[in-house]
């Protein structure tokens, strides 16, 4: 036998040795190593989970049952909760084609994809509770900010889809238009907008799910909507309408999520198959 | 109507791609450029639309009455008033998969639509019909409506060609229409070419010396970037022998038995060697 064939997987296969498990023993204890290491670090012990799980369901106990009566009142938070992410998600989506041209090597010159590129970046690392923070800073409470701070965070996750997948086109699909005459604007239109927007489209979707979620979390910390009757509640020591307005927000997601999945897979069929 | 004159690429580090390529295209000529697979084919008709940049040489193209353009040297919007009087016919395979045959064809108008109606408000009924009409004509009209992505190989280049006609130019290029597709669809896109040389001369890369002898009115021979044949579309066994052999010496038997086949017209699986 050739080496080759010795080292390959199909005749490693056979070989239940420990000699060939060795390398990844080592690896693992490792790891085992660093885990534990970190959980000290972490301050993670046993005792405190145990204690602080009976403490957490006792406290469960404190938001049953929920306060119904409070559920009208529930429903314009709500409604604000679901415009800010149904204003941001398209907004985004819309600014995000742009961003994308912006920051593909095929239709930007390479100085505005090093400064798109690293824009998105470095929105991708701040988190939107801290764009919130800063917002709030500057356009004070309410709805506004937020949807300002999922624009962001649509661009900055959409944005670097849309430009991936524009960087993905054939060239020679770019130049077979391109040597029709057609100038760069038309170029963009006829052969890079039809071949990214089915995916732009199915992204937005799942995008609109995560805004939902961040728009119940951005509100208990000034977007207003659910969020905020949520937090309020709970600094009241309401826990009776906390727990209501938490199933609310639940029910919020839940029904986001089999929207998105569902109008997802209609988008993606169709541009499969028609 | 199409001149290339000394026509040279050079790489960076001095590799010679194209040596001082030079020949003149006529009213009514169906030009064949023959040659092994990186000899220059593909890269000369690159050069002529002003897709790649040339070290030395020039092209010459006279477009709309009289208008000369040197391809290889202009940019932007002459470039493009240029390039719509070329109608280039890609591989297939080039098309935008996502929009729909229809749409692919009157790509091949954009360069003479203005870019803001173009984006605002589209193609008119009378350009879609007249899209129509291209597509009736490589027998593709009943497709319209498909989506590009979905047709077949022969399907698709069939639809370049559309593209083309549509295109309305004052000359072709083909840039290997026929490779990737097996004898029966090659035959009937080189029919397909065939009249249209008639009026606008067509310059086209191909594999098949048995294509070019049938349809061809003239072929140019290219080895490792010169041209080393330029006549009559029939070749002899010993000029074929000139542009496809690297090196006559080293496998003389092999070299022209691999191409015996295609040459005096046996289809390759004739000899069984590749079944």
């Amino acid at each position: 036998m050739t080496r080759a064939v010795e080292r390959s997987f199909a005749v490693r296969w056979r070989d239940f040795s420990l000699g060939r498990y060795r390398r990844h023993l080592r690896r693992l204890t490792l790891l085992a190593a660093l885990v534990v290491l970190a959980a000290w670090r972490a301050e993670v012990n046993m005792h405190d989970l145990i204690t602080g799980l009976g403490r957490g369901l006792s406290m469960v106990g404190l938001f049953l049952p929920p306060k119904w009566d409070a559920f009208p009142e529930m429903i314009e938070p709500a409604f604000v909760t679901v415009l800010i992410a149904a204003t941001a998600t398209p907004i985004g989506a819309l600014c995000s084609i742009l961003f994308g041209l912006a920051a593909s090597r095929n239709i930007a010159p390479a100085w505005l994809r090093a400064a798109t590129r690293t824009a998105i970046a470095l929105e991708r690392g701040i988190p939107e509770i801290v764009i919130l923070l800063i917002l709030v800073a500057a356009f004070g409470i309410g709805p506004f900010s937020g949807v300002v701070a999922l624009v962001i965070g649509s661009i900055g996750m959409l944005g670097k889809l849309v430009g991936d997948a524009i960087e993905e086109i054939d060239p020679r699909t770019v130049e077979s238009v391109a040597c029709t005459g057609a100038s760069r604007a038309q170029i963009i239109r006829y052969a890079m907008l039809p071949e990214v927007l089915p995916s732009l489209l199915a992204n937005s979707m799942f995008r609109f799910e995560v805004n939902i979620r961040a728009s119940v979390l951005l509100g208990a910390v000034g977007a207003g909507g659910i969020g905020y009757e949520l937090s309020t509640a709970m600094s009241q020591v309401e826990y009776n309408k906390a727990a209501t307005a938490a199933l609310v927000s639940f029910a919020l997601v839940m029904a986001a999520e089999r929207a998105s999945d569902h109008l997802r897979s209609k988008v993606l069929s169709r541009g499969q198959l028609a | 109507m199409l001149s290339v004159n000394s026509l040279t690429k050079r790489l960076p580090d001095g590799t010679v791609l194209l040596n001082a390529i030079t020949f003149t295209v006529e009213k009514g000529e169906f030009v064949g450029i023959l040659g092994p697979s990186g000899a220059g084919k593909s890269l000369t008709m690159r050069c002529m639309v002003g897709l790649t940049s040339v070290s030395a040489g020039s092209v010459v193209f006279t477009g709309e009455q009289g208008r000369t353009y040197t391809t290889t040297t202009i940019k932007g919007n002459e470039l493009r008033r240029a390039r719509r009087n070329i109608g280039v016919i890609f591989q297939g395979s080039n098309l935008v998969n996502r929009l729909t045959v229809l749409e692919n064809v009157m790509i091949g108008r954009l360069g003479r639509i203005h870019p803001l109606r173009s984006w605002l408000y589209g193609f008119t009924d009378r350009e879609a019909e007249e899209a129509l009409a291209a597509l009736d004509r490589v027998g593709l009209a009943s497709f319209s409506g498909r989506q590009t992505g979905s047709l077949s190989g022969g399907e698709m280049q069939r639809v370049a060609i559309a593209r083309a006609i549509y295109q309305r130019p004052l000359c072709y290029l083909a840039d290997e229409p026929i490779a990737s597709l097996d004898p029966k669809n090659s035959r009937a896109i080189m029919k397909l070419l065939q009249p249209l040389a008639r009026d606008h001369p067509i310059v086209g890369s191909f594999h098949q010396p048995d294509m070019t002898a049938e349809f061809c009115t003239r072929v140019l021979g290219l080895r490792n970037g010169t041209i080393v044949y330029d006549g009559p579309p029939r070749l002899t066994r010993a000029q074929l022998a000139e542009i496809y052999s690297q090196d006559l010496s080293l496998e003389p038997e092999e070299t022209l038995d691999a191409m015996s086949g295609p040459v005096l017209g046996h289809p390759v699986t004739s000899t069984g060697h590749w079944l």
